[in-house]
Order: structure tokens, then sequence, then C-alpha cells
């Protein structure tokens, strides 16, 4: 430790650049993860908040946002199977929003039933249980500026119809450039201009207890002209959707994987070329008679210091980087296990770039010590 | 105490094919405790070769090196770096002092090499600098040292283990006049007071007056032998 840290603290420059280089690749990854991540979680956070084990979708629909009609009476045969206790209908699509100002904005009205899940956006009456407020719409806090709505109670004309903010909502921005709207069914149904009956999607739950596999089998088999997925397979294939089969998905995970891609290399670099610059010291060393395990413990405990302090800053850094960027982009999201993965993968490769240099540090041959 | 060091017969070669230099040519030395040796001659004649190959620092392609008692050919890494540990000081012309530890921790850092800390640790390592004369710069930096502090800070890294050998390449070659001369003395006095084999490689000729022995090479091949035994 203690020859470990001198070298490092002696390069003061050094040590600076050295800690730069890890903070801006853990600043990188984390950023890039965060950004990845809230992709993913946006384009399955309708689905997720609702409490339905299975979602009916068209067939060829992979995603929330690509609502398509299913027949309105596969409710009733879910409703038959045993162990379903409730389907909600759900109907999405696109709407024109005009604002207070007159100017107008396209909008994604998602509706459906009383019970769709306690974290489901719905204009209740009061709590999560009570009857459903008629023409209410709720919309997300990162929307509220586009849409010109500064609180509740605010007026506002969808397609033509007249509806009025119950609630302003946060964590539900949209990453499609239309912001969500939710209400209920009903008024979903007026607001898309559908027909009574118009149903996109089954929200389907089933009472506790019952076999999952089996009654999805049975839905499926009674219901092959569409697909009955589990809510977590409709999430995975959402986010598959968007973040592969989408230039702008495909752009951050790109990115994200070249962030990952440039962070480690930046950290490697860092710290191998740490070890280089103390080449001769290891090659006096091992004159002295140092062993393999000193000189290794020297470059990795370099490595670990250099990695943990670079880290712990570059974490500190992203914290209130990414909640600026959240600004902007409402739909980024940080789990807390981002920035701790990012500084356990950081000194991992650290540790992993130090075992790499360390070869060089104790092969080193001896006798160049009498090279002057 | 059994201090021994010899080469028999000893090869080295560097590089391969019509590139090959022969670094050292059959050279048989035994060196003597309580003697100060010196080797000697142009660049290129193998002085630093031989010296590394009695510091156990490189193998020979043919012949044998032996310190105290032991062949180094056939120690591992580790082995070869334990016996250096124990029986080799080295004092290098340019100090290769750790430029971050000031004169005491360099000192230490021999001694926790070989297994030696705290408090038993930290007195030798005061010893060793009051012995070379510089336990007042004890907390000092290589960087704010002269040249000669430096080397005595050297020879108190390659003396604090107490080992029977001392190895030194062109120790004074860095220094001016005064600080050669008392770096010169110093090493004297080591051989003759501790009864160490002192082997020193120089082109100084500073040194002759101070030598029990002048090896003289030419070649990779031992010249001359003021010392040889019959």
């Amino acid at each position: 430790m203690g020859l470990a840290w001198r070298n490092l603290c002696h390069e003061r420059t050094r040590f600076a650049v050295t800690l730069c280089g890890i903070s801006f690749a853990v600043l990188l990854m984390v950023l890039q993860g965060s950004l990845l991540t809230g992709f993913m979680r946006s384009a399955s956070r309708v689905i997720d908040a609702s409490d339905a084990e299975f979602w009916i979708v068209a067939k060829g629909v992979a995603c929330f946002e690509c609502a398509t009609p299913v027949p309105a009476r596969f409710r009733e045969i879910a409703l038959g199977i045993p162990g379903v206790i409730a389907v909600e209908r759900v109907v999405a699509g696109a709407a024109v929003w005009k604002k207070p100002s007159g100017k107008s904005q396209l909008v994604y009205v998602v509706g459906t039933e009383h019970g769709a899940g306690r974290e489901f956006p719905l204009p209740y009456l009061s709590g999560s249980e009570g009857p459903l407020k008629p023409e209410m719409v709720m919309l997300d806090e990162s929307n509220a500026e586009l849409l010109e709505v500064s609180g509740a109670g605010i007026g506002v004309e969808i397609n033509r119809r007249q509806a009025s903010v119950a609630e302003v909502i946060s964590d539900f921005g949209s990453f499609i450039g239309q912001p969500y709207m939710f209400t209920t069914y009903r008024d979903a149904v007026q607001y898309l201009g559908l027909s009574g009956e118009d149903v996109h999607f089954l929200a389907v739950h089933a009472s506790t207890g019952s076999s999952l596999a089996r009654i999805q089998s049975e839905l499926q088999s009674r219901m092959p002209e569409v697909n009955v997925w589990r809510r977590e397979e409709f999430a995975w294939e959402a986010q598959t959707y968007w973040t592969m089969l989408t230039g702008a998905g495909s752009a951050i995970l790109t990115a994200a994987f070249l962030g990952f891609v440039v962070g480690t290399v930046v950290v490697s670099q860092t710290i191998y070329a740490t070890t280089m610059e103390n080449l001769e010291e290891f090659a006096t060393l091992k004159a002295m008679g140092a062993s393999r395990f000193y000189i290794q413990r020297i470059v990795l405990t370099q490595a670990w210091i250099s990695g943990s302090i670079g880290a712990l800053i570059g974490v500190s850094i992203t914290i209130p980087l990414v909640r600026l960027v959240k600004q902007s982009i409402a739909w980024v999201y940080m789990p807390w296990w981002m920035p701790v993965s990012m500084v356990a993968v950081t000194l991992g490769m650290c540790s992993l770039a130090a075992i790499v240099s360390v070869r060089k540090a104790v092969s080193v041959e001896p006798a160049r010590v009498f090279r002057a | 105490m059994n201090t021994c060091l010899s080469t028999d017969h000893v090869s080295v070669s560097y590089g391969s094919g019509a590139a090959t230099v022969r670094a050292l040519r059959d050279v048989t030395l035994d060196f003597r405790p309580g003697e100060l040796t010196l080797i000697m001659g142009p660049s290129g004649s193998g002085k630093t070769t031989l010296l590394s190959a009695l510091g156990g620092l490189l193998t020979p392609d043919t012949g044998e090196v032996s310190i105290m008692g032991t062949t180094v050919r056939g120690l591992d890494q580790e082995e070869a770096g334990r016996l250096r540990q124990r029986s080799i000081g080295y004092v290098f012309q340019a100090f290769r002092l750790f430029r971050s530890l000031t004169a005491i921790e360099n000192a230490l850092v021999a001694l926790e090499i070989g297994g030696v800390r705290g408090p038993r640790a930290l007195d030798k390592a005061k010893a060793a600098l009051e012995a070379v004369g510089v336990s007042h710069r004890a907390n000092c930096l290589p960087s704010e040292l002269s040249g000669g502090e430096k080397q005595r800070v050297a020879i108190a890294r390659a003396l604090v283990n107490d080992p029977p050998i001392l190895l030194a390449d062109e120790p004074t070659a860095s220094l001016d006049h005064a600080s050669g001369e008392q770096i010169a003395s110093l090493l004297r006095g080591i051989a003759a007071g501790a009864r160490r084999i002192v082997v020193v490689v120089t082109h100084d000729n500073r040194w002759l007056e101070r030598g029990d022995r002048i090896v003289e090479m030419s070649d990779g091949q031992v010249t001359k032998d003021s010392g040889e035994i019959q």
C-alpha cells in the first residue's frame, strides 16, 4: 500500500490525469447506460404499470405504441377461461391536443378500464378504488410545458372534444415524441373516434394461485388469431422492438455499447500506462529480490486506488448530471444498480488491466537495472 | 560467515545467428570476503554483464555462478529473488532510488522485501542511514538530495539487510570529484570493516588505489587479474 500510494501521489499530475480518465469513463458508461435503461424502461412503461398477468394483442404487434384492433368478443372468451377473474379493455392511439394558446400537438391517448393496476394512471375519483371521473385526462409533468398545462383543472380539447386535466403525474415521460395522455376507456374511445366496443389490447387478470401457464395456453388455444403474452413477455417484446428494430433504439444501444467499450478502453489504457510508468522501479524491486506477489500487490493496489477514487468521482459527477439531463430527456433512468455496477465494472477493468500490465512488470528483466 | 561468490567458466551471449554478441567468454573468478575487487575495462568489454551474472540477475549460457554456495542455474525466479535478497546488495550508477519514498523509506522497502517490518525495521533503516552518514536526511525525498547523498542512501538500502556481497556498477560515475572520493572511501570501508565481498565495476582510475584486486576485461574475457588465486 505504501509504495503504491506514494507512487501515485508523487506524480500528482499523472495521478490527476489517471483519475480524470477513469472518472470520464465511469461518467460515459453510467450516462449511456442510463439512456439505454431509460429507453428500455419507457418502451414497456405502460405495460409494466398494469397489474394484468396477460396481455392479448393483435398478431404482429410488438409494442404498446403499435395499437391494432383485436375482436371485442375475445374479452368474453377470456372471461370464460377458468382462473381468469377480470379482463380490461385498452385502447390507444394518436389524437390532436389543442393547447390553451390555440396551437395543436399530437398526443398518444391511452384509455383503459377500472382495475388496470395500482400504478396505471387513471382519473379515479378518490384513491385507486373509487369510480372514474369522466372527461378527465392525466399527463406527465415532463410534457406539461409543451402542452401548456399549468396544473390540474385546466380545460383542454382533444380531437375537438372537451376534457379537463385531472392530475399531472410523473414517471410516464414519453420517448416517442407524442406525450402520453391517460384517460378512461370510455373517454379514450370518444377522443379517438372509435366505436363503443373497439379494443386494441385486453389486459387479463388471473386469480391468485391459478396456473398461469395453463391459463396462457388455454387463452392462446381459444384465440389463435391473437398473441397471448405474459406481461413480462410483452414488456420484453416492446423493449426489444424499440431497442433493436427502430433507428433511435439501435442508435442508443450502439451508443451505450460504444460508451462501455470506450470507457473500458480508457480505464485499461490508463492503468496500463500507470504501471508502465513505474517499470524501472519494478525492475529495481525485482533485482532486490522482491517476489512476484510483492510486485503484483503494488500494481493491483495502484489500480484499485485509482479505480476506486476515479469511479467515486465519476459517480458523484454523474448523479447530478443525469438529473440535469432528465430535465430535457424525461425518460432517462438511472436505477441504483447502474452506478454500483459501473463502479464494479471499472474496478474489474482496473484489475484486468493491472493483471495484463503486471505480467509486464513481473517479467521485466532484472538485469536492466545495470543499464544506466 | 561462509562468504562465497564465484564464476566457473561462465559464458553469456546476446542475440542470435549472425547478430550474436558473446558478452562473456569462459570467465572464471573467485571473490574473497573483505576484499574490494575492481572490474575494469573499456565499454563493451563485458563488465556489466559479469556484474549481472554475479548478481544472479541473468543465467549464463554455460558455466556456473555460485552465490553463497548456491548455484544460480536451476533456480526459478522466486528462488533466485530470495537468494539475491538474502545475499546481495546493489548500488547503481543512476542510484535507482524510489523517487516517491524518503531516504528512510527507501531503506525500509529493502527490509520489507525481506519480511522485516515494524519498529525493528525502522531501527535497522535508521542504523543503515547512520552508518553511511545521511541520517540527518532520512525524511528527504531523493529529489531533495545531492548526488553524493543519493548514492549514500542507495548504499544504505543495499546494506540494510546486512548482505555478505555488495555489487556496485559505476557508483561514482554520476558524482562530482569530492562526492566520488567519499563514496569510494565508504565502499572501501564496507569491504574491510564487515568482511564483505565488494565488487565494483568502474572506469574511474581514482579507484585503483582503493581496490584490493583489479580484474581487467576485454571482449568478454578476463585479460588480467591482479589477485588471481594460484
